[in-house]
């Protein structure tokens, strides 16, 4: 067993993070305060590769394997202190492009695939409604078949980049009585008629990526847009979101890795009652319990990436690594705004956001309690 | 042959806490509930291994999915390749 990653993952590492020091961190405390995400950015990030880090050359991307994928949104994490801007390309990968490249015809990834790896266009997953998150496959959004053409009616919240979106993955029910086998994907243009899309929700953290609710009133979706075969979306869902629930927090590593280091100088700049802060038992526990969150969040995202890359199927390793990476990263948070004390607690520093951004976590990509449920699943519980 | 393995695991795998003792090969196993997003997971386990077929995911439709005879005919067909 080799816990070090090669040569060429630790280049790919160091290149994602001095891309990122010197292209993603300009005025990011702006930027999070006034909820913006600028299509340079992504464009850049496309540039360089991230969003084609996983995809195959023919279509703009790196061709890289899982486990270098995560070395590289690793490093990104690390060195990129936006982490709106990771979450959201990250969301875009898993539950897009990959929907695409592997359900979708020639024609489709030819249309969409290359210039989503490149940063030319942005992508948004709209399977969340109103009326049905965790509950997802209870969806109500209709899509009715009329001659060459369906027929979209319905509406759809929380669509990770819709704001800037060019093209959506969206999912709709042929027949309700079908439950989760009527459940179909379809890709939409922005313009489509009868397609709107709302403003964007303000929201607690992650907020350079925006997100907004969707309407579809009558709106005419060609039937040559249809992802896959009808009925056949509760599986691509399904699909999408293991991969998303392996490498979405992939990044979150990095940042762990950048926090615990900032933690760490901290303490032993900052002197209070004639010594280092760092040399108290109450703050230094919590910079072991840190580093010990970071090492066992890392082993367990990186095996769950390497049992997709062995074994193609990964669920029970996503959904604990999922689980328990975002929910180290709140606490490490918290202990990180308790370390720095008040100066925890102001925007300059830095940490308050990281703690606002890391609430997310435990609630996109199926809440921490659905992990629990699909773990216990296996358990034969 | 295939029937009679489906509706037995259908009967003892999904369907234990309900007594039922028979499931009608018609009757429709999504509009019943007897099949939902986490059962079916059971169901393409059982049928790789006890019929030696490999399910992918595009094959999970209503098309082979919906009824005991519409697996049987899927199960046929995958294993005439």
């Amino acid at each position: 067993m080799d816990f070090d990653l090669t040569r060429e993952q630790q280049e790919l590492k160091d290149g994602a993070i001095r891309f990122a020091r010197e292209e993603l961190n300009d005025k990011v405390i702006e930027r999070d305060r006034d909820s913006v995400l600028s299509r340079e950015l992504v464009k850049k990030c496309g540039q360089f590769g991230m969003q084609g880090a996983g995809f195959p050359e023919r279509y703009g991307g790196l061709d890289l394997d899982i486990v270098s994928t995560i070395a590289l949104m690793e490093g990104l994490g690390y060195g990129c202190t936006d982490a709106g801007l990771i979450f959201a390309l990250n969301g875009q990968m898993w539950t897009v492009q990959m929907p695409l490249l592997k359900f979708g015809s020639d024609e489709q990834k030819d249309h969409y695939l290359t210039g989503l790896c490149k940063g030319d266009l942005i992508g948004a997953n709209a399977m969340t409604e109103p009326g049905s998150g965790s509950d997802a496959f209870s969806l109500t959004t209709t899509a009715t078949r009329d001659g060459n053409y369906y027929i979209l009616n319905g509406a759809k919240t929380f669509s990770t980049l819709a704001p800037l979106a060019d093209v959506f993955l969206v999912y709709a029910t042929v027949d309700r009585r079908k439950r989760f086998m009527g459940i179909t994907a379809f890709l939409v243009d922005n313009r489509t008629p009868g397609f709107t899309i709302g403003r964007p929700i303000e929201k607690m953290g992650l907020r350079t990526a925006p997100f907004a609710e969707l309407g579809f009133n009558n709106c005419l979706i060609p039937a040559t847009n249809r992802l896959g075969r009808e009925g056949n979306g509760a599986t691509i869902f399904e699909d999408s979101i293991e991969w998303e629930r392996t490498c979405i927090l992939a990044g979150v590593l990095g940042a762990m890795k950048r926090q615990l280091e900032q933690c760490i100088a901290y303490s032993r700049q900052r002197k209070q009652f004639g010594k280092a802060i760092g040399k108290n038992q109450s703050i230094a526990n919590k910079i072991v319990d840190m580093t010990l969150r970071l090492e066992t969040a890392r082993l367990l995202l990186y095996k769950a990436a390497w049992t997709k890359h062995a074994h193609g199927k990964a669920a029970l390793d996503a959904a604990m690594a999922k689980l328990y990476v975002s929910e180290s990263w709140v606490k490490s948070c918290l202990d990180a705004v308790q370390i720095h004390g008040g100066y925890g607690y102001t925007t300059e520093y830095e940490v308050e956001r990281d703690l606002r951004d890391s609430i997310g976590g435990t609630l996109y990509s199926g809440t921490s309690e659905i992990q629990r449920n699909i773990i216990a699943r296996f358990l034969g519980l | 042959m295939i029937a009679k393995d489906i509706e037995g695991f259908l009967l003892a795998e999904i369907l234990a806490d309900f007594g039922k003792q028979a499931i009608d090969p018609d009757a429709d196993l999504i509009e019943q509930r007897v099949i939902d997003s986490l059962t079916i997971l059971k169901l393409v386990a059982f049928l790789e291994e006890s019929c030696g077929i490999t399910v992918l995911d595009e094959d999970i439709v209503p098309e082979n999915f919906s009824t005991v005879n519409s697996l049987v005919r899927f199960v046929e067909q995958k294993r005439r390749g």
